[in-house]
């Protein structure tokens, strides 16, 4: 490739739309789009899965492009596949706290899937954030959940590999949040900052000295424009989560509230896998396996990759593992 | 030293600059961002790298150990004006504009009082960002410097001659192993976590000052400041609450349904 193709692929996959599988919006509320997925094979007529994704990036990550997405994965095993999109936070929004998202937004999604399909109940996938967030609900409204999936979601946020937590243990994050919202750019240096060595230079050096051809390229632009794609943070919320998880580590401690109401995650029986990415340094490995000794949940599954956190969405290994991990682990419930 | 192994990362280092003036538009050709910015860090790399590489395979031991050590110095020089959080605003803090002067401990009276304690607490949240920043900065120097000595022992002996176009890439993926590994241990310590926290905190309180300037402006002028809308989303917000409790009084519980497998009949969406 010559130089001038090579910064034409570069000026064109820029302008990607990420995203490539069919989708139907089916309900809203304010920002929120609630995605269902158009099946691509033969629908194995179980319960739907809706997958709770973070709130500090975007979901399309999970359906970047045919070659790598756990969204097409799981349609190709047959799963009725649900998507929550938080759009993205404004200023009218910086008073939406933890109990809007899961209580108002969460539990509206839940509830218009359930009434659509006239069900009672369905299955969750939580991701990163999102786990957190679906734990919650699960052990909010129990009989709404029949099984709880969590992936590369930190649950001990004081393990001695997490930095993030480290970083902000001695931050005044109210006089941080200051009422207003949090700048996903500030947090997108921050992330950059946990290694800035591999994120900042290494990567971009291996994309050049790889002599990539315009697919790899545009696998790479992507990507890059996930990663820089971070909406900002609705304040209270924000804070409200840094504080409680990562400054106070209440899920381990038994003390997180939300809307008034305690979260125990002792009192969650229902089924649940556990999907961990071995080599991810936002969650450590650590952070997500104590789940298992805080749930009183005696279907709990742990699956281990070796993968890291972004690995585990869109690696040519977690196309081939964690989709069908996640079908064969649903099938019998 | 292999002239093809030269040419190919002369051609890589060719690679990260722009090539029109539209692509100069797109990506920061003025070498201030985007992969334009990268064009010199190459070309100094593959410098750097040549002349290690030369003297490691060509030189006696202690002159391929200086060789090492010049080349390691020479990357720790490289990374260290690099731009982090702390020196590009992490908090509203601006790293790179003069504090305002000083206006001393001196007791604040008289009918601009409250303007005289705000600047002196924005004098002092700027004296704190900068302390924080020059301790940052000391920590990435440091890890810098360790990352440097732990290249440099891993270079020694004098690498093989020889060197393909892999080898030179392993060099470079080697540095950055390096310089991870030497940051983590940084980053992870009390005195890098204290100084980050600091920075933050103080940054806070700097933008807090601020915004109770420029909020004591706009009353002024009678335009309408944060306070006011974040009083008004407040209320909206209590409105919005009572009416989704009246709403959600009113309709039947969804769990109603006891079922827990789709319906026969397919739902609409």
């Amino acid at each position: 490739m010559t130089e001038a193709s090579f910064y034409a692929a570069l000026a064109a996959a820029s302008d990607g739309v990420a995203g490539c599988s069919q989708k139907d919006a089916v309900w809203e509320s304010g920002k929120l789009r609630l995605y269902r997925y158009r099946p691509i094979a033969r629908p194995t007529g179980g319960v739907p899965l809706l997958i709770v994704y973070a709130l500090v990036n975007r979901p399309y990550m999970l359906d970047l492009q045919e070659d790598r997405s756990l969204i097409r994965g799981l349609l190709a095993q047959g799963v009725d596949v649900y998507l929550i999109d938080w759009g993205y936070p404004d200023g009218a929004d910086r008073l939406t706290t933890l109990a809007d998202y899961i209580d108002d937004y969460l539990a509206g999604c839940v509830n218009q899937i359930l009434k659509a399909r006239r069900l009672s109940a369905l299955n969750l996938l939580g991701v990163c954030q999102g786990g957190v967030l679906s734990l919650c609900f699960a052990a909010l409204h129990p009989q709404r959940v029949r099984n709880l999936i969590t992936m590369v979601t930190p649950v001990d946020f004081h393990t001695p590999t997490d930095l993030l937590s480290k970083w902000v243990s001695k931050i005044d994050i109210a006089a941080w949040v200051n009422n207003g919202n949090v700048s996903g750019d500030a947090l997108n240096q921050l992330f950059l900052s946990l290694m800035p060595f591999r994120l900042t230079q290494q990567k971009y050096m291996h994309l050049l000295a790889g002599s990539p051809d315009r697919a790899q390229i545009e696998n790479f632009m992507r990507v890059e424009q996930w990663i820089f794609d971070s909406p900002d943070q609705a304040g209270a919320a924000f804070r409200e989560f840094v504080t409680w998880f990562y400054q106070e580590n209440r899920l381990v401690q038994n003390c997180v509230a939300i809307g008034g109401r305690k979260i125990d995650l002792r009192a969650l029986r229902l089924p649940m896998l556990n999907l961990i990415g071995t080599r991810d340094h936002l969650v450590p490995p650590n952070a997500s396996l104590a789940l298992q000794r805080l749930v009183g949940s005696a279907d709990y599954t742990a699956l281990e990759f070796d993968l890291g956190h972004i690995g585990m969405y869109i690696s040519a290994r977690a196309q081939r593992e964690v989709p069908a991990a996640i079908a064969n682990w649903l099938a019998p419930r | 030293m292999d002239r093809d192994l030269w040419r190919q990362w002369q051609e890589l280092a060719s690679l990260w600059a722009p090539a029109t003036p539209d692509s100069q538009a797109r990506f920061g050709g003025d070498g201030a961002l985007g992969l334009g910015s990268f064009k010199d860090a190459a070309e100094r790399f593959t410098t750097a790298a040549r002349s290690f590489l030369d003297g490691a395979a060509d030189a006696s031991a202690p002159a391929a150990g200086e060789a090492a050590r010049a080349f390691s110095e020479f990357l720790r020089e490289q990374f260290a004006d690099y731009r982090l959080p702390w020196s590009s605003g992490i908090g509203a803090g601006s790293s790179n504009s003069a504090p305002p002067p000083s206006m001393g401990d001196s007791p604040a009276f008289g009918a601009t009082r409250e303007h005289q304690q705000r600047w002196q607490r924005m004098t002092e949240a700027s004296r704190r960002i900068d302390a924080a920043q020059r301790r940052l900065q000391r920590l990435w120097s440091d890890a810098l410097r360790e990352a440097a000595a732990a290249f440099a022992a891993r270079l020694a002996p004098p690498h093989p001659s020889g060197v393909s176009a892999e080898a030179l890439r392993k060099l470079y993926d080697a540095w950055i192993d390096c310089a991870e590994e030497a940051y983590a241990r940084v980053a992870h310590g009390d005195a890098f976590c204290n100084a980050l926290a600091e920075y933050v905190n103080a940054s806070s309180q700097w933008r807090r000052e601020l915004q109770a300037g420029i909020e004591h402006l706009a009353k002024l002028l009678d335009l309408p400041t944060r306070s006011e809308i974040n009083t008004l989303t407040q209320r909206l917000k209590s409105v919005e609450q009572l009416l989704r409790a009246a709403q959600n009084k009113r309709k039947p519980r969804v769990a109603a349904a006891s079922r827990t497998r789709p319906a026969r009949r397919k739902a609409k969406q």
